[in-house]
């Protein structure tokens, strides 16, 4: 047998350097690079580099040595060669200002084609939503660049081009769920398909040039050329399952011809998609107005009431809430206000948007529209006013959208000081102390009662005040409507928030109703038994008292420890030692939380002692005073 | 000029013989009287008519010259025989002296490729020019596409729909199930269709990170107050810490060494390097220095080499010696049995300590098996180590609290969208971390144009300045003032 030599097996036959790959591949190092972005095939760092790299162990690239053969069997290797003679030839005949032969191979140029590496990496839709994070948002960033040294102008172009049809589909489907704006850009997050895409449009400015040394662009822009193939198979699709038309076209009642736009057809469409305030072209031609694509959660019923289901059903609640959040509301956007982000949020919410038509084209009302409810302004100061709007500064949208209710619009006001605009990555319903002041900022309700009380504390309040009062104590009246509103429209759909439980009961006693008219009206003609032992059972129907149930807080909290006891018993001994450490980490939490709240409430008696004894002092310092004034007037 | 010289030169010559003279120029003269007697003969041109002295050209006339370009005349060039071909040609006047002289045709290398395309004879011939077919028709297409100027979409499919490779191949899909799908792949891979399955390590992923990280609520464009100062307190942590390392390399490093001036230093590397070499012949150092004179005499007194350790002598040992040795190691031997056996019979008492100890190594161990397995765990969210330079985060982006407009017409947009996305590449595996390189350019001496330069002052200028002010201060000290 022979004996077996060094690196021959295992880890040093696992790996192989970029070099040596490139050999085997016989590429340039350019070509592979692309190669490797374009496949996904990416570098690797091993157990023990010692081994892996034969020995030497200054730090290399590796990769899989399997990776490299299966890029060895791509067909777009061969397309990468392609470019290489096509160079060379080209070259020559530019050279030899052979320009017969230079156009027919330049026609001829070697196209590469990505559709199978799409679908190779991305096995299924899914996968291809689950990478979409980073596509969109190297997509939304190269659509602002202008043509740059490694990035063509029909890159940016493209890239533009997808991610405003990405946009339309988000709009046509209603899935945004959350905005932000951070100093980076705008976040928005939408749902697609059950699957939570993250992305980032950056802030609206004129473009800064970039440093070579931070960035190489030429690796960027590969990143970019395959992302581009990816987003438009995932727009096509998305389409398709709307019912779209792709590319996106607008119904022939939207467009008026005149010579303008006849002479250049193509920018005017593209320009008017690139408004995002049209409805696009539909394939069914069946306009539908409310679409039902949520699952029929009463299907879930089996399982019985888990906190879980109760939970997903909330959940389904609010997203239909939220998706009808500004229909019948009319705005209309200031110059100054950044529009896109403006009106994707807007419109992909039910609202109706436009703007000046100055600005940019698709604006479909102009200021002066009488019925516009709303008006998004961002400068200190507006000349001229119109009394049947609210102006309101742009960050009510995206904080109406993240609360997920219409919030009142007071705070928002021109010229006033904002809130702050808090993260909706940021769960407010987490289980740490949460400050009350913070607390209010997601519970609108909390700022007006802290208000009110301020104002019941403060004895002396100005007529100016309290006209101020009323206004607020208006627009809370409507808002309260509203929500009542929703409500009963939700309590329709779902029957009631708790749960069905109420819902068959209602069903039951309408039934009765129904009965009882039935009976009313046969009463003369012929009395059933039946009937007649309904009568006999309505005579003996009465109100009685209600009385408060007790809760016997004993045996809750002894129902509670058993519970928990039980719980732990039930813990796999395997299990035992993470049941302890999550039971000690909720303790301590809550410990931390019942320290943080039980601080604060000191402060605030201690603020609330001071107050008083201040009070008390100057009512005394006043009686005082009165008495002196008292005296002096005897004298 | 050189006519002017000429006869300027001959009035100079002597006309005293006769041959002199007849070398005189009167051919001007003689064409003068020539010209008077054929005027004579002929008459002047005023008395003739304008018929006699001109004609009308009846003939055809010639077509102008054609102007060819350069490009047209090389074309026309490239048409003629190649002039290093020209000394092969038979330029011989001699007849041929076989009259039938049988034709050799030379043997050709490589094939008639024109014979080919105008008669096919072979099956690849055929193939051939079905192939260029095509190539031809392709050609015309994409130049009509182009012309056209229409941009056909390329993207008018849904790639993810479930599809079965034996749709594509006639006859693969039977109703009756006869061939299985091990066949069916068998087959299209004969076919020229092979079915390729991409191997499952494609897919896996290299880090658990997340792929979104949700940002900070501090970096809100009107952030709360207090997830702005947590925001910032991050960012001064990482600073401390940074702040913390440089502190300690260069303690560790640079404040290690003593600090002396550049005269020292100078000083001291000369006296290094210089360390060891006789300044022989130079009586000065001599008498600068004690120690080297001391050196110089004696080697002055004696020449002969003098080694730094004594020399070593071959000391033999004697048979009793020997003998000593061997008993000593021999009784070394038995002493250390002796030991061992008596540490083992002590053990046996030992026991339960024995085995606190094992147990203790055991524990030990443990421990280190633990951190090692949680090492690897918090190893895979971390970035790996793909190339020559390390990973290192980018900054946190922040807005300092002056730059909080609070409002969205004023926001200070504070990070680079491009790097944060190169960053988040390198950080998830996908790009090795790398150091853009520049090169070097060659240093070049540059001088601003005396055009360009502002205008000096010269020492002149300097001297007429101080000139001037000790003249005023002069005029002042002469003047009282009042």
């Amino acid at each position: 047998m022979r004996r077996p030599k060094k690196y021959e097996s295992g880890e040093a036959t696992q790996y192989i350097s970029r070099r040596a790959a490139l050999r085997k591949l016989q590429l340039s190092l350019n070509d592979f690079r692309r190669l490797c972005i374009l496949k996904g095939v990416y570098p690797r760092e091993p157990k023990h580099r010692r081994r892996a790299q034969k020995g030497s162990s200054e730090i290399k690239i590796l990769y899989h040595t399997k990776d490299i053969r299966f890029l060895l069997h791509e067909p777009i290797v061969w397309t990468l060669r392609d470019y290489k003679i096509f160079a060379k030839k080209s070259g020559r005949d530019r050279a030899i200002k052979d320009f017969r032969n230079l156009k027919r191979r330049l026609a001829l140029f070697p196209e590469i084609k990505l559709d199978h590496i799409v679908k190779e990496r991305y096995p299924t839709f899914i996968d291809a939503l689950k990478d979409l994070d980073d596509c969109l948002t190297l997509l939304f960033l190269f659509s602002t660049f202008p043509s740059l040294h490694l990035i063509p102008r029909e890159q940016s172009n493209l890239c533009r081009r997808l991610t405003i049809e990405f946009l339309h589909y988000v709009i046509a489907s209603k899935s945004l769920r959350k905005v932000f704006i951070s100093i980076k850009g705008y976040y928005f997050q939408a749902e697609i398909k059950g699957q939570k895409i993250n992305w980032i449009v950056p802030h609206y400015y004129p473009f800064k040039p970039q440093s070579r040394q931070e960035v190489d662009f030429k690796v960027m822009s590969i990143f970019v050329e395959f992302y581009t193939i990816m987003l438009g198979f995932t727009n096509f699709r998305l389409y398709h399952g709307l019912n779209l038309a792709y590319p996106p076209q607008f119904p022939s009642g939207v467009l008026q011809d005149n010579d303008e736009t006849l002479k250049d057809e193509s920018s005017f469409v593209s320009e008017r998609i690139a408004a995002l305030n049209f409805e696009l072209l539909r394939t069914d031609k069946l306009q539908e107005d409310e679409e039902e694509p949520d699952i029929d959660m009463e299907l879930l019923e089996q399982d019985g009431d888990s906190k879980r289901i109760i939970k997903m059903k909330q959940d389904a609640q609010e997203i239909t809430r939220l998706r009808t959040l500004f229909k019948g509301l009319k705005f209309f956007i200031n110059r100054e206000v950044p529009r896109e982000p403006l009106v994707i949020i807007i419109r992909s919410f039910g609202g109706k948007v436009s703007w000046d038509s100055t600005v940019f084209s698709g604006s479909t009302y102009d200021e002066g529209d009488e019925s516009i409810t709303h008006q998004i302004v961002d400068r200190p100061s507006l000349a001229t006013q119109y009394i049947s709007r609210d102006y309101i500064q742009p960050q009510w949208i995206f904080d109406c959208v993240n609360q997920r209710q219409l919030l009142p619009t007071n705070q928002y006001f021109i010229g006033e000081k904002l809130p702050p605009h808090l993260s909706p990555f940021v769960d407010a319903k987490r289980d740490t102390y949460i400050p009350p002041e913070e607390r209010a900022l997601h519970d609108p309700s909390l700022i007006e009662t802290h208000a009110q009380s301020d104002d019941e504390s403060e004895e002396e309040t100005a007529a100016q005040e309290e006209e101020e009062d009323a206004v607020e104590q208006e627009l809370l009246d409507a808002q309260l409507q509203r929500a009542y509103q929703e409500e009963t429209a939700e309590y329709k759909k779902y029957g009631g928030a708790d749960g069905v439980n109420e819902d068959e009961e209602d069903s039951d006693d309408e039934q009765l109703y129904e009965d009882e008219d039935e009976s009313d009206d046969d009463e003369e003609e012929e009395l059933d038994e039946k009937a007649q032992r309904l009568l006999e059972e309505k005579q003996k129907m009465s109100v009685q008292s209600g009385k408060v149930h007790k809760v016997n807080k004993r045996q809750v909290h002894k129902a509670e420890v058993d519970e928990h006891r039980l719980q732990a018993r039930m813990v796999k001994p395997r299990h035992r030692n993470l049941f302890r450490k999550l039971i000690r980490e909720k303790q301590s939490k809550e410990k931390e939380e019942w320290l943080l709240r039980k601080k604060r409430r000191n402060i605030d008696t201690d603020a609330k002692e001071q107050k008083k004894t201040a009070k008390r002092d100057a009512r005394k310092a006043a009686a005082a005073a009165a008495a002196a004034a008292a005296q002096l007037g005897a004298k | 000029m050189a006519a002017q010289d000429s006869t300027m030169k001959r009035k100079h010559i002597s006309k005293k013989n006769k041959s002199a003279w007849r070398k005189t120029d009167i051919e001007d003269v003689e064409q003068f009287l020539e010209d008077q007697r054929q005027e004579e003969r002929v008459g002047t041109f005023t008395d003739k008519q304008n018929e006699d002295l001109f004609m009308v050209d009846s003939s055809p006339e010639k077509s102008a010259p054609s102007v060819q370009t350069v490009k047209q005349k090389r074309k026309l060039n490239a048409l003629k025989p190649m002039r290093s071909h020209q000394a092969l040609e038979n330029t011989s006047k001699v007849q041929d002296p076989i009259v039938k002289r049988n034709h050799v045709r030379p043997m050709k290398n490589g094939r008639n490729i024109e014979l080919e395309v105008c008669s096919p004879t072979k099956g690849r011939h055929r193939q051939a020019n079905r192939d260029r077919g095509l190539y031809y028709e392709k050609l015309d297409q994409r130049l009509a596409a182009r012309e056209s100027g229409k941009k056909t979409s390329k993207i008018d499919k849904d790639i993810w729909q479930e599809e079965d490779f034996r749709d594509n191949i006639p006859g693969l899909k039977d109703k009756k199930g006869w061939i299985s799908r091990d066949l069916a792949v068998h087959i299209a891979g004969n076919v020229g269709r092979k079915v390729v399955k991409t191997h499952a390590s494609l897919h896996h992923k290299t880090t658990k990170a997340k792929k979104f990280e949700a940002p900070h609520p501090g970096m809100s464009y009107n952030p709360s107050l207090k997830a702005h100062l947590d925001l910032l307190a991050q960012v001064v942590d990482r600073e401390e810490g940074i702040i913390k390392k440089e502190q300690h390399l260069k303690r560790v490093t640079t404040s290690m060494f003593s600090k002396v001036t550049p005269e020292e230093r100078d000083s001291r590397r000369l006296q290094e390097m210089s360390e060891g070499i006789k300044a022989d012949g130079d009586p000065q150092s001599e008498t600068d220095n004690d120690e080297d004179d001391d050196r110089a005499q004696l080697a002055a007194t004696d020449n002969a080499y003098q080694p730094i350790n004594a020399p070593v002598e071959n000391k033999k040992k004697s048979k009793q010696a020997r003998s000593k040795e061997l008993k000593q190691k021999e009784l070394q031997r038995l002493h250390e049995a002796k030991k061992a056996l008596k540490k083992q019979t002590a053990d046996l008492i030992r026991i339960k300590s024995i085995r606190a100890e094992l147990n203790e190594e055991a524990a030990e161990l443990n421990e280190v098996k633990k951190r090692r397995k949680s090492k690897a765990e918090r190893k895979k969210f971390e970035t790996k180590r793909l190339g020559r330079h390390k990973f290192e985060a980018p900054d946190l982006d922040v807005n300092m609290a002056d730059d909080l407009a609070g409002n969205l017409r004023n926001v200070k947009p504070e990070s680079n969208l491009l790097t944060d996305r190169f960053k988040l590449m390198q950080k998830h595996n996908m790009l090795p971390t790398t150091v853009a390189v520049t090169r070097k350019r060659s240093k070049v001496k540059r001088f601003p144009r005396n055009s360009h330069k502002d205008p000096g002052v010269s020492f002149q200028d300097l001297r007429d300045q101080r000139k001037a002010a000790a003249a005023a201060a002069k005029a002042n000290k002469d003047t009282i003032k009042i």
